[in-house]
């Protein structure tokens, strides 16, 4: 397999996002908004104490910035098959001599990496500058951080490859898009840290995938975890993305054999 | 008079028909408009769980706050969807249709198009919050107050309303305004529902006197609640909604009648 053409489409999606300046600097902007604002409620719930269950205001203000910053480079193309569905071109795309699955990789890193450099790099030095942020725990909890966090990604990729893969049955699937990222935004630890869910809720989220997103990458950041902790819960996460994978995976053969091209 | 009323009707039914041309998924959509809005909701009160309170405020004062954000957003988007998405509109040459035709441009704008999923979802969370809450935050309901509550939700579907107005107008100078009425409407909205009392000075200026979803929820919560954190703010600003709505709505109006002068199409 010949990497080159995807590398070419990753650079397309890269260099595609920094045409449109005025709206990339708006979700910055946004994003830092939302930062402040939550450290703000959490300022008022805090109400002065320097620290519940153990978990202090440093800690929170980090975890947010992180799972934000980390919303905003994972940010896989919901649409990317659902729009080549309902447009017909999904014809053409099969035609392709390449990977339909890699492209759509591809297409999500280069804007990961766009991401990551130019909305994620500048929400975290305006945080560190202003609200201020705890260092990484060590240097090797940084590097394993970074490590669960890739894996953080596979997990939020796997989950939107398997719902992408619905469009084939239901063509329009807005509806089934926004219900996962109510999910994904509530359980995954973007809006409230998981650390202040209630027990029962805990346990629940135990068993599914969105608490490995970016609570778990988080919380090694944080050093909260043994090196044993580390090695299950990445495991874990490996195990949610062949999972997911292999679900969306027989829905894309299966879907396949079904596709109905309507009009072109 | 009739005439209009007629035209209303028929807009309102091929309305209807293109949105429910696929049911389930009609069905889906209110249910995801509904989840998607709760999302904030499910978020304070998990936290809540924890917490007890914000700033004096308890989960049902809280849930209170959010019913008047959702019961006007879903009133207003039955009048408003077309200055919504007046953007794409005019990007797309369609409104030059709307010139051809012999009636009002804004009677055509408001009516012709109404989301009604948004409409439902919004406005279903907003009763089902105020049901739930309504009968915990120790309001005791009379004549006076049923009033006040009238006026001061015509007050807040008129706040918004002229937002969208005003941020429609603009399309007519810039073709492209989305990016920033998702800073100044939709980023600020995910908060308003929170007491303004918690937030920086700056953002309570903003959320006071440039975008003023305070004066949508806060403060005509704060008539019927009575909370400590009211005493930050003078006292008329409570009554002050129905009057807020209105000016803003007219100057918002205004601006439209001027700017549309101006339109150039954007060709095709």
């Amino acid at each position: 397999m010949r990497l080159s053409p995807y590398i070419a489409y990753a650079k397309k999606c890269f260099l595609g996002r920094s045409a449109y300046r005025f709206d990339h600097i708006m979700d910055i902007i946004s994003t830092c908004m939302q930062f402040f604002i939550f450290c703000e409620i959490y300022k008022a719930l805090y109400g002065g104490s320097s620290e519940i269950d153990g978990i202090t205001m440093p800690m929170i203000t980090t975890n947010f910035v992180l799972a934000m910053g980390l919303n905003a480079v994972f940010y896989p193309d919901d649409y990317f098959l659902p729009n080549k569905i309902w447009d017909g071109s999904i014809a053409t795309e099969l035609l392709r001599p390449i990977s339909f699955k890699g492209r759509m990789i591809a297409e999500n890193l280069g804007n990961a990496l766009f991401s990551l450099i130019f909305h994620f790099l500048p929400v975290l030095i305006i945080a560190v500058l202003t609200v201020g942020v705890s260092a990484p725990a060590s240097a090797v909890m940084f590097l394993l951080f970074l490590l669960s966090a890739a894996l953080g990604f596979g997990v939020l990729w796997a989950i939107s490859f398997a719902v992408q893969m619905t469009a084939f049955w239901l063509i329009n699937i807005w509806s089934l898009i926004t219900i996962k990222n109510v999910f994904v935004n509530v359980l995954s630890g973007s809006m409230i840290p998981l650390w202040f869910m209630p027990e029962w809720m805990r346990g629940v989220l135990d068993f599914t995938p969105f608490s490995s997103i970016y609570f778990t990458p988080v919380q090694i950041y944080l050093g909260q975890l043994s090196y044993g902790e580390i090695a299950l819960k990445c495991a874990v996460q490996l195990v949610w993305i062949a999972v997911i994978y292999l679900v969306g995976d027989i829905l894309w053969k299966k879907g396949q054999q079904k596709l109905v091209v309507q009009g072109g | 008079m009739k005439d209009v009323l007629h035209l209303i009707g028929m807009y309102t039914k091929t309305t209807a028909k293109s949105w429910f041309q696929y049911r389930v998924d009609a069905v889906l959509k209110s249910l995801a408009v509904f989840l998607r809005e709760a999302t904030g909701i499910i978020v304070i009160w998990f936290t809540l769980l924890k917490f007890d309170d914000l700033n004096g405020w308890n989960i049902y004062e809280m849930l209170f706050l959010f019913s008047l954000l959702f019961l006007t957003y879903g009133i207003m988007i039955i009048f408003f969807t077309g200055l919504r998405d007046f953007g794409s509109t005019v990007r797309s040459g369609n409104f030059d249709r709307f010139i051809l035709r012999p009636r009002g441009l804004l009677f055509q704008i408001i009516f012709v198009n109404s989301d009604w999923f948004a409409a439902l979802g919004h406005g279903g969370l907003g009763i089902t919050l105020f049901l739930i809450s309504a009968g915990k935050v120790g309001i005791r309901w009379n004549m006076y107050n049923a009033v006040y509550y009238i006026f001061t939700v015509a007050g807040g579907v008129l706040i918004q309303g002229a937002v969208f107005l005003f941020l429609a107008t603009l399309n007519i100078y810039l073709l492209q305004t989305n990016s920033l009425k998702g800073l100044i409407y939709w980023n600020m909205r995910k908060f308003a529902g929170y007491p303004i009392s918690i937030f920086h000075k700056a953002i309570q200026f903003f959320m006071i006197y440039v975008m003023p979803f305070a004066f949508v929820n806060y403060f005509p919560a704060q008539y019927l609640l009575r909370k400590d954190d009211m005493s930050d703010y003078p006292e008329i600003f409570m009554y002050l909604t129905p009057a807020v709505g209105i000016v803003m709505y007219l100057i918002a109006y205004l601006f439209w009648r001027f700017s549309i002068r101006f339109y150039k199409s954007s060709g095709n």
